[in-house]
Formats: C-alpha cells, sequence, structure tokens
C-alpha cells in the first residue's frame, strides 16, 4: 500500500508477526528488517510448533512457508480449515515453491488471506503485512 | 470392380446354358426320340452340376474371403486381432492367406505394445525433469530470499545507517546482479514448462484497453527516466478470451528488450493491436538498432543472443524472446520480427480470440 493513510499506518502500529519457515537465514532476515520497523516477531521453524502458536492467537499476522520437511504449510493449512480456524486468522502463504496461479486461488478459496511468492522485495512483504492486518 | 462370384456365376451360367442348348437342340434334330431324350437329360443334368458347384465353390472362396477383409477392417480400426470371428476354410490359398495376416497382425500387436512402452516412459522422464527444474527452482530461489532481503536494508540508509558512496555503489551491483538471477531462475524454470507443454494458460475475457493501460503504467516511469517516448496506438477496446498475465508477460518482454536497443534521448516505442476476423494483431516496434536478416531466424531460439558492444551491456539471457514464441504459439497463435539495420524493429505477434482448447498442449493425467 502506497498511498497516504497505508503509510500512516505502517509507521504507526506495531505488529506481533508470526513466521513459519524452516530456513533459519530467512527468519532471521525477516526478523532483523521487522524488528528495524518497529514489529514483533515470533519463530517457529516448522509446521507442527508454527500450528501450535496460530491456534493460540497471539498474532496479528502469520507468514506461513508452504515447502518445509514433514509437517508442512499445506498439513497446517489442512488442519487449521478442519477447526474452523483458516478463516479466523491471518494467514499470507509465503513461499519459492514452482505454484500455478490455480493452486494459489484455491488456497484462497479455502481461507488464506494473501499470498507473496519468494524471493520477495521486503517493503513489498512489508505493506502486504500491514495491509493484511488491517483487512 | 466385380464381385468374384458375378465372374463365377457368369462363366458357369453361359457354359451350362451351352450344354443344356446343345441337348435341346440335338434332341429336335434327332431322329431316335429317345436316344436324344437320353442326351438332353444328360445336358440338363450337367448344366444343374455345373450351376451347383459353383455355388458351392464360390461360397467356400468368397464367404471366408468376406470374413477375412472384415477381420482386417477391424484390425485397422483397434489394432487388435479379434478372436470373435474365426476363418475356417478348406481352400489352401485362402487358408495360407488368413495365416499371413494373422502372424503380420501379432507382430504389430507387439511393435504397438513396445512402442506404448516407450511412451510411457518419456512421459515419466518428462516429470521427472520437471520436478527436477522445479526443485532446483526452489532450492536456488530460496537463498536469494535473504540475500535480496538484507542488500535491500542496506541499500535503506534508514535501517542499518548509512554507506559511504563506494560502498552504496557496490551495493547497487550487488542488487542488480541477484535481481538478474532472481529472473533467470524463474525464466529457465518457464522455458523447461514450455518445451514440455506443461505451462498452464488460465483462460477468462480480458479488456485490451485494460491490459494496455496497465502495460503503460508499468513502463511510463522507466521510460520517462530514460527519455524515451512510449506510445500506444489502440482505441476503444477489444475484449477476447485469453490468458492476460501471459500476454502481458509477452509484451513485457518485447518492450524491455526495445528500451535495450533504442537511441539515448530520442527513443521512440510504440505499441497496439488492430482487430482481425478471428485474432488479435498485437506489435511492438522500437527505432532501435535492427537486427539483420541473419539473426532474425535464430533470436526466437533458446539462449541466443546477437553479439554487440550493445547487447554486451545488457543483461538478459537470452530467453526473453523464446518464452514470448512459447507463449503466444501455447495461446494458438504466431510471433514474427520485420526489421531493418539501422533503423528499427517491429515485432509482430497474433492471438485468437477465442483459444481452442486444443492447442493448448496439457498434461491428460
Ligand atoms: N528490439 C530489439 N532490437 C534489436 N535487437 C533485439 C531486439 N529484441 C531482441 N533483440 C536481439 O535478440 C536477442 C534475443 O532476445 P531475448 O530472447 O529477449 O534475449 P535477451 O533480451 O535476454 O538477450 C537479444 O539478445 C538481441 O540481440
Ligand atoms: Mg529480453
Amino acid at each position: 500500500m502506497s498511498d497516504k493513510k497505508g503509510k500512516q499506518r505502517e509507521e504507526m502500529q506495531s505488529l506481533k508477526i508470526l513466521i513459519i519457515d524452516d530456513n533459519e537465514q530467512i527468519t532471521k532476515m525477516l526478523t532483523t528488517f521487522l524488528e528495524l520497523k518497529e514489529h514483533k516477531c515470533t519463530i517457529a521453524n516448522d509446521g507442527k510448533e508454527g500450528l501450535g502458536l496460530i491456534k493460540e492467537n497471539e498474532h496479528d499476522v502469520v507468514l506461513l512457508d508452504l515447502a518445509m520437511p514433514e509437517f508442512d504449510g499445506y498439513a497446517v493449512i489442512k488442519d487449521l480449515e478442519e477447526n474452523n480456524l483458516l478463516r479466523e486468522r491471518k494467514i499470507i502463504v509465503f513461499t519459492a515453491s514452482t505454484i500455478t496461479q490455480e493452486e494459489l486461488d484455491s488456497l484462497v478459496q479455502r481461507g488464506i488471506t494473501s499470498y507473496i511468492l519468494k524471493p520477495i522485495d521486503i517493503d513489498k512483504l512489508l505493506s502486504k503485512i500491514v495491509e493484511t492486518a488491517n483487512s | 470392380m466385380a464381385p468374384i462370384k458375378h465372374t463365377l456365376f457368369l462363366v458357369s451360367g453361359v457354359s451350362s446354358f451351352i450344354i443344356f442348348y446343345m441337348g435341346i437342340v440335338n434332341y429336335l434334330s434327332a431322329t431316335d426320340k429317345s436316344n436324344g431324350m437320353i442326351l438332353l437329360i444328360f445336358s440338363i443334368l450337367v448344366a444343374a452340376g455345373t450351376l451347383l458347384s459353383t455355388v458351392y465353390i464360390s461360397r467356400s472362396i468368397t464367404k471366408p474371403i468376406e470374413k477375412l477383409a472384415h477381420n482386417m477392417r477391424e484390425f485397422s480400426k483397434t489394432n487388435k486381432l479379434s478372436k470373435k470371428n474365426p476363418i475356417k476354410t478348406n481352400v489352401q490359398e485362402i487358408f495360407e492367406l488368413n495365416e499371413n495376416f494373422e502372424t503380420m497382425g501379432e507382430q504389430v500387436e507387439q511393435t504397438i505394445e513396445v512402442q506404448n512402452e516407450y511412451v510411457e516412459k518419456l512421459k515419466e522422464m518428462d516429470r521427472k525433469k520437471l520436478e527436477f527444474s522445479s526443485m532446483v527452482s526452489h532450492e536456488l530461489k530460496t537463498p536469494l530470499v535473504p540475500i535480496l532481503g538484507y542488500v535491500q536494508m542496506l541499500q535503506n540508509k534508514d535501517l542499518l545507517g548509512g554507506l559511504n558512496e563506494k560502498q552504496m555503489e557496490a551495493v547497487d551491483e550487488i542488487h542488480a546482479s541477484t535481481v538478474k538471477l532472481q529472473r533467470l531462475v524463474g525464466d529457465i524454470l518457464t522455458t523447461q514448462k514450455l518445451d514440455l507443454g506443461k505451462l498452464d494458460f488460465t483462460v477468462e475475457k480480458i479488456s485490451f484497453a485494460e491490459l494496455f493501460n496497465s502495460i503503460i503504467k508499468e513502463f511510463t516511469p522507466i521510460t520517462n527516466e530514460k527519455n524515451i517516448n512510449l506510445e500506444l496506438q489502440f482505441e476503444g477496446d477489444i475484449e477476447i478470451q485469453s490468458d492476460s498475465d501471459r500476454i502481458n508477460q509477452v509484451f513485457s518482454n518485447l518492450i524491455k528488450n526495445a528500451i535495450d536497443f533504442v537511441p539515448k534521448n530520442s527513443g521512440k516505442i510504440t505499441i497496439g493491436a488492430t482487430d482481425s476476423d478471428k485474432s488479435l494483431e498485437c506489435f511492438v516496434q522500437d527505432n532501435g538498432v535492427g537486427i539483420s536478416e541473419i539473426n532474425q531466424k535464430d533470436i526466437f531460439k533458446k539462449f541466443y543472443q546477437i553479439d554487440t558492444s550493445t547487447s554486451r551491456k545488457r543483461s538478459g539471457s537470452g530467453l526473453g524472446l523464446a518464452i514470448c514464441k512459447g507463449i503466444i504459439e501455447g495461446l494458438g497463435g504466431k510471433i514474427w520480427v520485420e526489421s531493418i539495420e539501422g533503423k528499427g524493429t517491429k515485432f509482430y505477434f497474433t492471438i485468437p480470440k477465442k483459444i481452442v482448447r486444443s492447442t493448448i498442449k496439457k498434461d491428460s493425467n
């Protein structure tokens, strides 16, 4: 969001962000960036742990990687769906996988809030996070 | 062409008639009537016998041949020998004919079976290839995330502290190369998918006015910065059923190329489309360096780049036009180029207003 209102919100709000990704360099980079922007980050390096944290519902936005060993992002989505929580939480799917537009659309249809493809422009990611938190 | 039985009946009919006729003539002209009668009855018997044996011969030849012809027709349709309709014959030639046909049929069946196995193996290999390049692309993109992230943080002096001019230049170079690498990874995967016919197209109603709007909006900042005159030749609107993201990608690739080749400060790029019955003819024209006739044939090939001083400074991969060609052909259209060296280049491509489903190569499983 590049309009004035979006910019203001971006600067004012401090969001609680949950990052679920098995790649520690990615989670570290994102934490560095988002904390410089005055947001608070929680990290889960696997899907199981992430799912537990999503259920506790203490975060404004969740960044969810799809490709993770064993309990992956799809498994997280499926579990949330079965517990009718998928539409209740603000989840941004965040993936480097070769995923088709159709698959992404179907994930949105099932109830994820948004998606962004890796590699990303961190400024765009931040706008998306703020936009999703306020949606 | 006449069936064999007609010939048989004609020959036997004529000969029985001649025999019968000779019997009658003999009887009428005979002085000894009882002798004539015997000969007449004899000629009637011979004539009838000829006819009867003709019927028998004709049946024993034509019936199995008709059956064989039927089996052959079935075989050419199904490529499988049918066991339903076995041929019984005591005519040796027909027996041999049928045996040869069955041997040939079995061989064809075997060959087809082997071929099908190969086709399955090839499909499997295609799947593995795509799986592999998808995996490679995932593995390459993942480390690009932190690289790009930190570079972007370094470029923003409010985040990790300001850099001096030389350091900033270095970081900008890293950024440019990383973006190039990122594009290359995407392009390679797209090309691989095109090769294997696995690029998926989403067909929806698209408005060309909207499409051109977003393209112009996307490129105006870049062309303004480089003092290039970007012009749209298109009035009103045309709506078609096609894939707007892919068409956008084609225009983008062509415009990006044009931007690189137009002269500094007097560059001009014109894009547009005209309605031509069942399809749209689109173009991207520039007043750049042009492409020689020899090179025009090759530029659509993968990784082909013309080696000139201008092109050496560019950041392309040589995949842009190959992807354009793949997409346009996938959508059922054609792409070609007209150019005069030193004067400029005009790329044309057509897009059918409705995608014919069969032109989209998609895996059937
Ligand atoms: N508008 C143009 N004017 C002159 N040459 C061009 C133009 N577009 C493409 N070419 C030539 O065709 C080659 C292949 O283009 P492309 O497939 O897009 O690869 P890339 O742009 O990555 O080099 C380019 O390297 C360039 O030499
Ligand atoms: Mg190019």
